[in-house]
């Protein structure tokens, strides 16, 4: 008897746990109560985002706490592992029970955008009371984001981008100044690359520039390297004529691949470049093998400069304007907050959800910086070594890696595209050479193209892509010449598919 | 008569069946979780098949497609160069880490110091454990072009190339296969050792006790007994690991890279790149697509090896 009990506690137990999680999920619920404005205040709003958000383990209860505490509305958060974000999203859109407003990457964007997956919000946007307060600083990024003439999501912050780094002391050591185009780019790569620029007595046992790929994986693809790309992209545009085109085909392409090819073969560019990850370059550029890279601005920038100086090396880096041959960088584009058509308060959730994330006050400090007490302070304390005054605004020690500081929540505050209505409570301790980065990138950057999602485009592009970084690594890197390449791209159909994709977009 | 007992067996066979179920019921309501489990998670998700013959984006309901996926599949040229590329690389790596690990078995069983044995044994065994990215990195550091690189340093000192023209093992057409089977073999021979080595410890020592007073030699006896012991092992490992050669995909994903991709593209990395890469959503129909062909294909593989293996040995193992 004993022995059946256990076996059926055991069966039970066991079927329990195999049924877990297929329970069904909290719904969000409109409210009834309407604000002065006429609007329904949600009572609860189901939000999916990524990695960008404070984390569970970093004290993401306090925040959404915090965020109740200033709304008044409950707030559910669903934030799967920031690498499977799109996996789950998916899923999670596919099973039918979609969350009020998830974060999309741009292609996700477009896509469910062409899907009627979200929810028109052009309306509530151009009369909002955010529009209307003068506090967006970039309001062409916003009109970026319009498709068909129609708002379907909002990015709070810019997309951010790369912008190159020279080691200051590698200029001086080789008598050279901040070059400004591409004839004096090629002269310090050449420099750093057959010289000496790291002072060690040695010639030629350095290289110019490093990249983690000779094309990017994503857009704006062309980013790592944009000396060499200068006006060139390898994927589809929007010409100013508004006709449609493949980047790929056309001839600047070919002459930033000859280009390439050049710097390859005369040892300018890091060997491995193929091969490298992003923290193979790092690592290289901490070991002073090479002295310029193309990375993010912004916070980066603080973060080059200490792992130098934790090698004992000379950490003043120059973060350059684009030489005259580029004209700007390109800027990613941004992650758009965007309401699904299931929502059942639309309009509410984009005044009390999105709209307030840059309310100027309380509520953009949250998105922005955290909690005070969990995320930042301005008590007289020393954290990390670092001792601040009674009234200083400062980060507090990362509870997911101590030792190190938090230096924001999901808003970048250099990249905002919101003001404060008073002064940015975190302003003063941004570092110095994050700041001047992030506005050299500001000031000469160009927003990366946008593009459609069509039937051909999902056929083709997967392909095609392939077919194109193939070309780019046999002519860099193989010994191709930059005919045959492209003969190649003919003869494997690449010309074909790219044909179809324009044409399909050109048809939309 | 024969006839009458077997339907009588054939009426009482659900009465002796419904009493062993209440014999054991124990048992069988033990076995209830482990049923749901493989419903839930292992059939259940097979309905997903239904995917291959839609248009499918996620949002909108799918739209019947018939076989069209099928179809630009069989028209996509980056199909069959993953297609063949799997199969090359997979068998290839089959066959070469069976050759490896057969060889260093019959040489393991061959040292006497058991000392010296075990600490081989271990030491061999230990490169199993590592993650990909890992195997991969430390190979890409001894590999490396640059003055790091052991292999091009020590082929530059011995004088077999010229300072500055180091080979790129990993980013280059000519080098990237071989380079492929070497790591695969260093990583997993070891690991494959094991279930030979537990075979040639349960071989008779009388055998060999025998062909040593018959005269036989070491070669005599490892083609004569130790051999023919191992050959229904190394053909149950075949069949077993022949199963698995379509899934290849971490290994080849953590070293393949652009200039490669023409010998290194298999069908789990094209499905990667379909599905992620294309730079509009997913269309998980055409990938589920190529998903059950590749599935289909190992299956078929299995049965034939299954078949050679009844003609070889005059029975099967599935």
């Amino acid at each position: 008897m004993k022995k059946k009990l256990i076996c059926t506690m055991l069966a039970g137990v066991m079927a329990a746990s195999v049924l877990a999680g297929c329970g069904g999920d909290g719904k969000t619920a409109a409210g009834t109560v309407k604000d002065e404005d006429g609007i329904t205040i949600p009572e609860k709003i189901t939000v999916m985002v990524d990695g960008t958000l404070v984390t569970k383990s970093n004290g993401q209860q306090e925040f959404i706490d915090r965020w109740e505490e200033l709304t008044g509305i409950e707030l559910e958060i669903i934030q799967p592992d920031h690498s499977a974000y799109y996996d789950v999203l998916g899923q999670t859109i596919a099973s039918g029970d979609w969350p009020d407003v998830m974060l999309l990457s741009p292609t996700y964007y477009t896509g469910y955008v062409e899907e009627e997956a979200l929810w028109d919000m052009t309306e509530a946007w151009e009369n909002s009371e955010l529009k209307a307060s003068g506090r967006i600083n970039n309001e062409e990024l916003i009109d970026n984001l319009y498709i068909d003439g129609h708002l379907y999501g909002f990015a709070t912050a810019r997309g951010n981008g790369c912008v190159t780094y020279v080691k200051k002391k590698w200029l001086d050591n080789c008598g050279l100044d901040v070059p400004t185009n591409y004839e004096e780019y090629i002269e310090m790569l050449d420099a750093f690359t057959n010289g000496d620029p790291d002072g060690n007595g040695v010639n030629g046992d350095t290289y110019g520039v490093s990249a983690a790929g000779l094309i990017g994986v994503e857009e704006p693809y062309v980013n790592y390297l944009p000396e060499f790309y200068q006006d060139a992209y390898s994927s589809f545009y929007q010409k100013e004529d508004g006709t449609w085109a493949d980047g790929f085909t056309e001839d600047s392409m070919k002459e930033a691949l000859q280009r390439l090819k050049d710097a390859y073969e005369a040892g300018y560019i890091d060997k491995e470049s193929l091969t490298n990850a992003t923290s193979d370059c790092r690592t290289k550029f901490y070991e002073d093998k090479f002295g310029v890279f193309t990375y993010w601005a912004g916070t980066w920038a603080t973060n080059l400069k200490t792992n130098l100086a934790n090698n004992g090396l000379d950490s003043e880096l120059v973060a350059i304007p684009p030489i005259e041959e580029l004209g700007a960088y390109l800027e990613r584009r941004p992650a758009v907050w965007a309401i699904t058509t299931q929502c059942e308060n639309p309009e509410g959730v984009f005044k009390y959800f999105i709209e307030n994330m840059l309310d100027g006050g309380d509520m953009q400090t949250l998105w922005t910086y955290g909690v005070e007490g969990t995320h930042w302070s301005t008590a007289a304390e020393t954290v990390c070594e670092n001792t601040y005054e009674e009234g200083e605004f400062h980060m507090l020690e990362s509870l997911e890696s101590p030792g190190t500081q938090y230096t924001k929540n999901n808003i970048d505050p250099m990249l905002s595209i919101g003001d404060y209505i008073d002064a940015d409570p975190g302003a003063n301790q941004i570092a110095e050479e994050a700041r001047e980065s992030q506005e050299i990138f500001n000031e000469n950057s160009t927003l990366a193209p946008s593009v459609k999602s069509t039937d051909e485009m999902s056929q083709f592009n997967g392909d095609l892509t392939t077919l194109k970084n193939s070309i780019i690594a046999d002519i860099v890197t193989q010994g191709m010449s930059v005919e045959e390449g492209y003969q190649r791209f003919e003869d494997e159909g690449g010309a074909e598919w790219s044909q179809k994709i324009v044409d399909s977009l050109n048809e939309e | 008569m024969k006839k009458t007992k077997s339907a009588n067996a054939a009426v009482a066979a659900p009465k002796s069946t419904l009493k062993n179920m209440q014999k054991y019921k124990g048992f069988y309501l033990m076995f209830i979780p482990v049923l749901m489990f493989t419903v839930a998670f292992h059939y259940l998700p097979l309905a997903g098949i239904s995917l291959a013959f839609t248009e499918y984006r996620g949002v909108k309901a799918p739209e019947f497609v018939g076989l069209d996926n099928f179809v630009r599949m069989f028209e996509a040229p980056g199909f069959w160069t993953a297609f063949l590329n799997t199969l090359k690389l997979s068998v290839v790596k089959l066959l070469l880490n069976t050759l490896m690990a057969v060889v260093i078995s019959l040489l393991l069983n061959e040292i006497k110091n058991m000392a010296f044995k075990k600490t081989t044994q271990t030491i061999i065994y230990l490169p199993h454990f590592m993650s990909w990215v890992v195997t991969v990195s430390v190979f890409s550091l001894i590999l490396s072009p640059s003055q790091d690189g052991l292999v091009n340093t020590l082929l530059v000192n011995a004088g077999i190339l010229e300072q500055g023209q180091e080979i790129y093992f990993m980013g280059s057409k000519d080098w990237w296969t071989s380079i492929f089977y070497i790591i695969n073999v260093w990583k997993d021979t070891g690991w494959g050792t094991i279930i030979f080595l537990a075979t040639l410890s349960g071989i008779s020592p009388e055998l060999y006790e025998a062909a040593t007073m018959d005269g036989g030699t070491r070669w005599h006896k490892i083609r004569y007994i130790t051999l023919p012991a191992l050959s229904n092992t190394i053909i149950t490992v075949l069949i077993l690991n022949l199963a698995k050669v379509m899934n290849l995909f971490e290994s080849v994903f953590v070293m393949q890279n652009d200039a490669v991709i023409q010998q290194a593209d298999v069908l789990q990395t094209y499905i990667y790149t379909q599905t992620f890469n294309s730079g509009a959503l997913p269309n998980y129909g055409y990938t589920t697509a190529v998903g059950i062909v590749k599935s289909l294909v190992g299956c078929v593989l299995v049965l034939v090896c299954n078949q050679i293996s009844k003609k070889i040995r005059g029975r099967g193992i599935i």
